[in-house]
């Protein structure tokens, strides 16, 4: 599957799936997201892109505004990893192990979406996620089309607000802050999130 | 006792503490007391030869009393226990000094966040400092704390003070404290609220006002002047 990215070792997938099971219990033993646990779908996100993000939950760099609620919800589950020894290697190996999972695409919960002038907006997420929505490593951008409406919407407003993104050690989040505020209010959100899920399709 | 690991930081936290001592001495000195007993009368009407044993009906005064007094006694150290557990309980839970400083405590799933009142002194307002998992408070400074929760039951737990008090979904809880020294110390969720339960730990700083105006200075909301800060909390000094 196109999402799915880095090479990993056996050994990592086998501790992965061990540690995964504190990740299974708010997003689910496939990886396929539980909303009322504020948990995303992550199933066959890019290692490398979880990584960085638990990486950054760990470092406090993400997760720690205090209006950002899922966020502190998954600091603290970071935290324990807290052996110094194998901390790096325990992130690697949970985030192959997430990488491995057959991407799941969550059933839209959001209504009102206008794909057509989303398709507008979307013209500016191009540059880094892609035409496909699948994201580029090199601009450490990751795959958007499998991502759930709910998810994105929240973390679109919380670039907008500052409430992610603006930790001067998040250079990624950084970019994305200055693209959220050219959508103007929810509703081009909501409409560039249905533009999203059109691409579901052509991958 | 208590203290000698754990530092008594707040007004009330030697009362606390005398309640533990006074349950910990008392229990400590009937359990040695009656295991003492046992442990005679074991020895002292163990098997000898030609000796039966004695059935003891109760019927007879001096044995009675034995049994009863160590009851009356009992009850007693239970008085004394309880007149200063509840005399502790109205000081710290039932009675409200009035405030000079309040603060916010929001506990949800797994983190706490804190607002504090800027410059003005007052939460709710346009300069309040919001921090996740970071308590600042003045020393020597009565404070209010409003807990409030946004999922479950969590418990606001602070040791050096003493404090622990269950956070409702629903309710706004407001107790209060006093600082009595400055330092870091630890702040925990004292009720299980999840899996991340025990990974919701936070930091106090109990903080002098030239320590706490720095802080406040460093984290000012934009468009609310440095400055400003030292008008109305060090007016208070």
């Amino acid at each position: 599957m196109g999402l799915s990215g880095g090479a990993f070792a056996e050994g990592d997938l086998e501790r992965g799936e061990k540690l995964y099971g504190l990740c299974s219990q708010c997003h689910g033993v496939e990886g396929e997201g539980v909303p009322l646990s504020l948990a995303p779908s992550i199933a066959g996100l890019p290692a490398w892109y979880v990584e960085s993000q638990l990486k950054k939950f760990y470092g406090g760099i993400r997760g720690r505004h205090p209006d950002d609620i899922g966020g502190m919800r998954m600091r603290p589950m970071t935290l324990y990893f807290n052996r110094p020894d194998t901390r790096d290697a325990d992130f690697a190996a949970v985030s192959a192990y997430v990488a491995s999972l057959e991407p799941k695409y969550p059933e839209p919960l959001l209504s009102g979406g206008d794909p057509e002038k989303g398709q507008a907006s979307y013209s500016l997420c191009i540059a880094c996620h892609g035409a496909d929505g699948l994201g580029n490593e090199a601009l450490q951008a990751p795959p958007i089309v499998q991502i759930s409406d709910w998810y994105a919407l929240t973390q679109l407003k919380n670039y907008k607000n500052g409430i992610r993104g603006r930790d001067p050690r998040d250079s990624a989040g950084a970019t994305m802050w200055p693209m959220a505020m050219t959508l103007e209010d929810e509703q081009a959100m909501k409409d560039v999130i249905a533009y999203i899920e059109t691409l579901r399709g052509s991958n | 006792m208590i203290e000698q690991y754990v530092p008594q930081l707040s007004t009330y936290a030697g009362d606390i503490d005398f309640v533990f001592d006074l349950i910990f001495y008392i229990t400590t000195g009937w359990f040695i007391l009656t295991q003492g007993v046992f442990f005679w009368l074991m020895w002292r009407f163990r098997r000898q030869e030609g000796v039966k044993a004695l059935y003891l009906t109760g019927e007879e005064k001096f044995p009675k009393n034995i049994v009863s007094n160590a009851h009356h006694a009992v009850l007693v150290f239970d008085v004394a226990i309880l007149v200063f557990a509840v005399m502790t309980w109205h000081n710290v839970k039932i009675t409200l000094p009035p405030a000079e400083q309040t603060i916010r405590v929001v506990a949800q799933q797994w983190a706490w966040t804190f607002i504090h009142p800027g410059p003005d002194g007052e939460i709710d307002t346009a300069d309040d400092i919001a921090m996740n998992d970071e308590l600042h408070v003045l020393v020597d400074t009565m404070y209010h704390f409003k807990l409030e929760s946004r999922d479950v039951l969590h418990n606001f737990s602070v040791p050096v003070f003493r404090l622990k008090q269950d956070v409702i979904p629903g309710r706004v809880i407001t107790g209060w404290f006093k600082a009595t020294g400055t330092g870091e110390h630890d702040i925990q969720c004292a009720e299980i609220c999840g899996i991340g339960h025990g990974l919701m730990p936070a930091r106090i700083f109990i903080e002098t006002h030239a320590e706490h105006m720095a802080w406040m200075n460093r984290h000012l909301p934009s468009g609310v002047a440095a400055n400003d800060a030292s008008s109305t909390v060090l007016a208070q000094e």
